[in-house]
């Protein structure tokens, strides 16, 4: 039986990132072809949904206002191959439907954190207690594989120990604690620390920043190589805590 | 042991090569190194000739400063052309983000929000401007107004 293939998103905390999110889903229908084949499931908090959302996505899951609900939704997806993109960002390209074809024989696939992009990132260099570490992967979009076990389990655990890390009841010594609120943070854990995702396949997206291009990013400095922008990250641009109404 | 040289980047300030920007590296018995940027003029006010100019000229040869002016005078200018297009493209970024937040302003708009009409919904994320974000918000409101007279919602 073929996998199933679709998108999530999660609007949670902020009023503003459901609106960000219904513009998403809607970009994503304006470019998808056939359109009828987009499924997208909104993730949100019931005090959000309006008919926006019961129109424009096919499965609705209802999450609470947690900072990092987004790992939630994530490990809660409907669909077997699944493209997370976060809420504030928006497709621009009708490339939109190879998107699946970036699975390849992988298990989950991001995009990068590259030094040459350095210039627009927070906090990516870190001390641990083995040496100097640097964050590789970007959870702005994630492509994963449901079916599998592994990959199911992988996002169960990365919700888990985001939650338990921002809660302060799991956080490793020799870590600082500014670390705690990115889930960079536990997705590196997890990759890079637990033996039970040793073997999970990572992979990057072929010319990533076509998946992923953060607004912020100098277009004379750092563009995707081969095509144009397919999804764009408005990330740092937006005033995401004054309604916009 | 101390030693001096002129370093190989000298270049002449004027197309009348009477003035050498260049720099002079100095190295003391400790091995301390310094250097000091120097302005050299060919002939002092008295009118005589200036020997450290000379001595610039006769370590670099000028035909090496020749070239080192013509490769600075391309390199500062793909410099400032290089800045420029940063510049510009910075601009156009915060101009974008400023663009998605007012087309967010427009989608909350009561009657946008309320609109079924996908087509000028997609025209109205697509649109490249703020008076194109406006010309499709006002075209949103009228289809709704004629839906509403239509008596189909």
């Amino acid at each position: 039986m073929e996998k199933s293939k679709g998108f999530i998103i999660v609007a949670s905390k902020k009023r503003n990132f459901y609106v960000y999110a219904i513009n998403l889903a809607e970009s994503l229908r304006d470019y998808y072809e056939p359109e009828e084949e987009c499924k997208i499931c909104l993730v949100t908090e019931e005090q959000f949904l309006d008919d926006r959302g019961r129109d424009v996505a096919d499965d609705i899951i209802f999450c609470d206002d947690h900072y990092r609900a987004k790992l939630y939704g994530m490990a809660k997806s409907p669909y077997d191959i699944t493209m997370y993109i976060d809420a504030d960002m928006e497709c621009e390209h009708e490339d939109i439907i190879k998107v699946w074809d970036e699975m390849k024989d992988h298990d989950v696939v991001f995009s990068a954190l590259t030094d040459d992009r350095d210039y627009i990132y927070a906090e990516r260099d870190f001390s641990t207690p083995e040496g100097m570490a640097k964050f590789t992967l970007c959870g702005g979009v994630c492509l994963y594989d449901m079916s599998k076990p592994i990959v199911r389990e992988f996002m169960d655990d990365w919700w888990d120990l985001t939650y338990r890390q921002m809660n302060d009841t799991w956080w490793p010594e020799g870590y600082i604690d500014s670390l705690k609120s990115w889930d960079q943070f536990s997705l590196w854990w997890l990759t890079e620390k637990e033996p039970k995702y040793k073997d999970l396949k990572v992979g990057i997206f072929d010319d990533d920043l076509r998946w992923n291009y953060y607004n912020a990013l100098n277009w004379a400095i750092t563009k995707p190589e081969n095509g144009p922008v397919i999804l764009r990250h408005f990330s740092a641009g937006l005033n995401k805590d004054t309604p916009i109404v | 042991m101390s030693r001096k040289q002129w370093m190989e980047n000298a270049f002449w300030e004027t197309e009348a090569k009477k003035e050498v920007n260049c720099i002079l590296e100095l190295e003391d018995d400790v091995g301390r190194i310094t250097r000091q940027q120097m302005f050299l003029q060919r002939i002092n006010k008295d009118g005589s000739e200036n020997e450290l100019f000379n001595e610039v000229i006769d370590a670099l040869g000028e035909d090496a400063i020749d070239a080192e002016t013509v490769d600075r005078v391309t390199r500062k200018s793909a410099e400032v052309e290089e800045e420029k297009m940063r510049e510009d493209e910075h601009q156009k970024a915060r101009k974008l983000e400023k663009l998605f937040n007012y087309k967010m302003e427009a989608f909350e708009v009561e009657e946008i929000k309320n609109s079924k009409n996908r087509k000028l919904k997609a025209k109205l994320r697509r649109a490249k401007s703020k008076i194109e974000v406006d010309m499709y918000s006002i075209m949103i409101l009228q289809d709704q107004l004629e839906a509403a007279a239509d008596g189909k919602e």
